[in-house]
């Protein structure tokens, strides 16, 4: 209770600090009234002091006490009444505390240097000068009563005292009041951090939220590990791909992962590889988890300043895909052979009419078994169009890398192609280059489909002139097939169409010089397999140049 | 005599082109259809030639392949590997003798059967 009466807080408003202060000088006006008034008991009962001085401090200290009382009272809902109304106390009590004189000049004037004091700390600054005048007028009026002259000295004092109360009570005021305002400030300061900090959490709440809702809706299974490869995210898709609970992939490292039961020993290698090196650019790799086949790639994780902060693998259910692709692949090799089959058995009845087995033959007849047989192969070449490009768009295409000498390549070709080129009269050329290994690394049954489609290509497209092809060594880590022609040429604008599968330059094209226009395709798709590249140069009616750039060493097998 | 030549292919037209471009080539000819039946033929006789399809009912032509390298009576013997797959023809070049793959010519298997006589 005595906190609450005693404290003055700067912080208050004017009004709350002035009724605490009020309050405060009630209990020192209370306490010296119970002061006065047991110095009077004492005075009655020791009989010391004249009885009628006794009798008016009792008066006068019972008025206080009273006087005090009712003063709280108003304070409590009227703060402004409550101290006009205790200066006015304070200024009666003052008159009838003390004889004319007394007050006019002698010991009890500069009492009333209280009220002028109090007033300009109660009421307002310039309330001082307000009670100095009233001081004058009471010091006046009590010279007057005596017929003495007032003490202008007195009456100075008084105003000078109105001056440094109005002063100090006025700079309290200010101060207080920029006190206020800093607190205010500091108030607004804090509120403003605490509702950034507020929205930034929730920000950040929304945003895990959402990237967690995504982790957790999607169907691939993601796992995240830190720099030192501990697992520390996995989502509900993981758990299901991997057959393992999110408990017991979180903190495993991708060592122990890796190493996992449902792996055999080359996936376990392909794994940990993946996992280890997320920053080597490739291509998903397949693995063969328990009875689920998955695709797996993996990337680097990097914080907004570009640091690396770990490693995120993705797990995609190939399962099917990888079924329907053997489904697929076993198909294409029932076909294969079931179409060679039958067209065999076609060419060899044509061809044993044409070798007379049955018989003596005509011209004509001998002609026709020919043209059966020219078909039938150009039906198969078709088919193995068909089957290569279907094989590499599955990416099902398998290359058995071997070192083979450049001249078993070049003789192989040549036993396939001479013909062709002899039936329509063209020359047909090779070079070796000496530069070459003796020996290469690749399939060679693939780089003899490469040379063979090219050379055909530009057998098909030369109606009279030469066919060149070279073997040549284009820089230290490459090596090049390069087949020039004295053909028709290709217009520039077309050039970029040519390795289109299904597509020849000219619609009409495919009337004079027949095929599908895969040829190409293949020879380009079967190139970046290999891990090489083609390029084509050509002028109408000059000629084309097609050159396909292969690595010496030869490259891994993607899966 | 005229040698013996096996062929054992299951596709009868196939069978009938290759034997004759063999009789052709002046071989004796026996045509087998299936792969077990090639199998007990082997165990009886050595033919000097065998003409062996890959892809067989019953018992496999790289099984059959197998079963002729191993046993010491077919040294002398040749085999002539048919396939509609380059790539599992390449698989076998080392154990066979040749290796064709289809489409095979008539006069192609005749012209090779006619180098491939006793001396």
């Amino acid at each position: 209770m005595w906190k609450s009466i005693l404290q003055v807080s700067s912080t208050d408003p004017d009004n709350t600090r002035r009724r605490r202060l009020l309050n405060i000088l009630l209990v020192g006006i209370f306490v010296s009234a119970i002061v006065g008034l047991l110095i009077a008991g004492y005075g009655y009962i020791a009989k010391a002091g004249e009885p009628s001085d006794i009798f008016l401090l009792s008066i006068i200290c019972l008025a206080f006490l009273v006087g005090a009382a009712i003063i709280h009272l108003v304070n409590r809902h009227y703060v402004k009444i409550a101290s006009y109304l205790f200066i006015l106390l304070l200024v009666v009590a003052y008159i009838f505390s003390d004889t004319p004189f007394q007050i006019s000049d002698g010991r009890s004037v500069f009492f009333f240097s209280i009220p002028i004091v109090i007033a300009s700390l109660l009421i307002h600054p310039l309330a001082s000068f307000i009670l100095s005048a009233i001081g004058c007028v009471i010091i006046t009026w009590a010279a007057s009563t005596i017929n003495s002259q007032p003490d202008f000295v007195v009456m100075i004092g008084f105003f000078m005292l109105a001056l440094i109360s109005w002063l100090s009570s006025r700079s309290l005021d200010q101060a207080l009041k920029e006190l206020r305002a800093t607190n205010t400030s500091l108030d607004r300061l804090v509120q403003e951090r605490t509702r950034d900090l507020a929205n930034a959490l929730a920000r950040e709440r929304v945003e895990s939220g959402r990237s967690k809702a995504i982790l957790e809706s999607i169907a691939d299974g993601v796992i995240v590990f830190d720099l030192h490869g501990i697992a520390n995210i996995a989502n509900p898709a993981s758990e299901r791909l991997l057959e393992l609970s999110v408990k017991q992939i979180i903190n495993t490292s991708i060592d122990k992962l890796s190493q996992n039961k449902a792996l055999d020993a080359q996936n376990q290698g392909i794994l940990a590889d993946l996992l280890s090196n997320p920053n080597e650019q490739r291509t998903s790799y397949r693995i063969q988890w328990g009875k689920r086949t998955l695709s797996v790639t993996s990337a680097q994780v990097t914080d907004t300043e570009g640091n690396d902060i770990g490693t995120v693998a993705v797990f995609r259910d190939y399962t099917h895909e990888a079924e329907v692709e053997k489904m697929k692949s076993t198909f294409l090799a029932i076909v294969s052979h079931e179409l060679r089959t039958p067209l065999n058995a076609i060419l060899g009845y044509a061809e044993m009419i044409k070798e007379e087995v049955y018989g003596p033959v005509t011209e004509k007849q001998s002609r026709a078994s020919e043209r059966i047989m020219t078909n039938s192969r150009r039906l198969l070449d078709i088919v193995s169009d068909l089957l290569d490009q279907a094989q590499m768009e599955a990416g099902k295409l398998t290359f058995q890398i071997r070192s083979f000498r450049p001249e078993e390549l070049l003789e192989a070709v040549h036993g396939v192609v001479d013909k062709f080129a002899a039936e329509k009269g063209l020359a047909l050329t090779s070079e070796l280059d000496p530069n070459l290994p003796d020996t290469l690394n690749g399939d060679i049954v693939r780089l003899q489909q490469v040379l063979v489609n090219l050379i055909s290509n530009a057998i098909k497209y030369t109606d009279q002139g030469s066919i060149h092809a070279r073997l040549y060594r284009s820089d230290t880590r490459h090596w090049s097939i390069e087949v020039l022609d004295t053909g028709e040429g290709i217009p520039e604008e077309n050039l970029s169409q040519i390795f289109e599968a299904f597509r020849q330059v000219d619609s009409s094209a495919t009337r004079k010089h027949g095929g599908f226009g895969l040829g190409l395709t293949i020879v380009k798709q079967l190139a970046e397999l290999m891990g090489g590249e083609i390029k084509v140069s050509s002028k109408v009616g000059v000629g084309s140049a097609f050159t396909v750039i292969l690595p010496i060493t030869h490259t891994r097998n993607k899966s | 005599m005229k040698e013996l030549a096996f062929i054992i292919e299951d596709d009868k037209d196939l069978s009938y082109i290759f034997a004759s471009a063999l009789e052709q080539a002046n071989y004796e000819v026996e045509a087998i259809l299936d792969g077990l039946a090639a199998k007990k033929r082997l165990e009886e006789t050595t033919p000097h030639m065998v003409i062996l399809d890959m892809h067989l009912p019953s018992i496999s032509g790289a099984d059959l392949l197998t079963q002729i390298r191993k046993d010491a009576r077919f040294t002398d013997t040749s085999v002539i590997i048919i396939t509609a797959d380059a790539r599992m023809g390449e698989a076998f070049t080392d154990a066979a003798d040749f290796v064709l793959v289809k489409p095979i010519a008539f006069t192609q298997l005749r012209d090779l059967a006619a180098r491939l006589h006793k001396a």
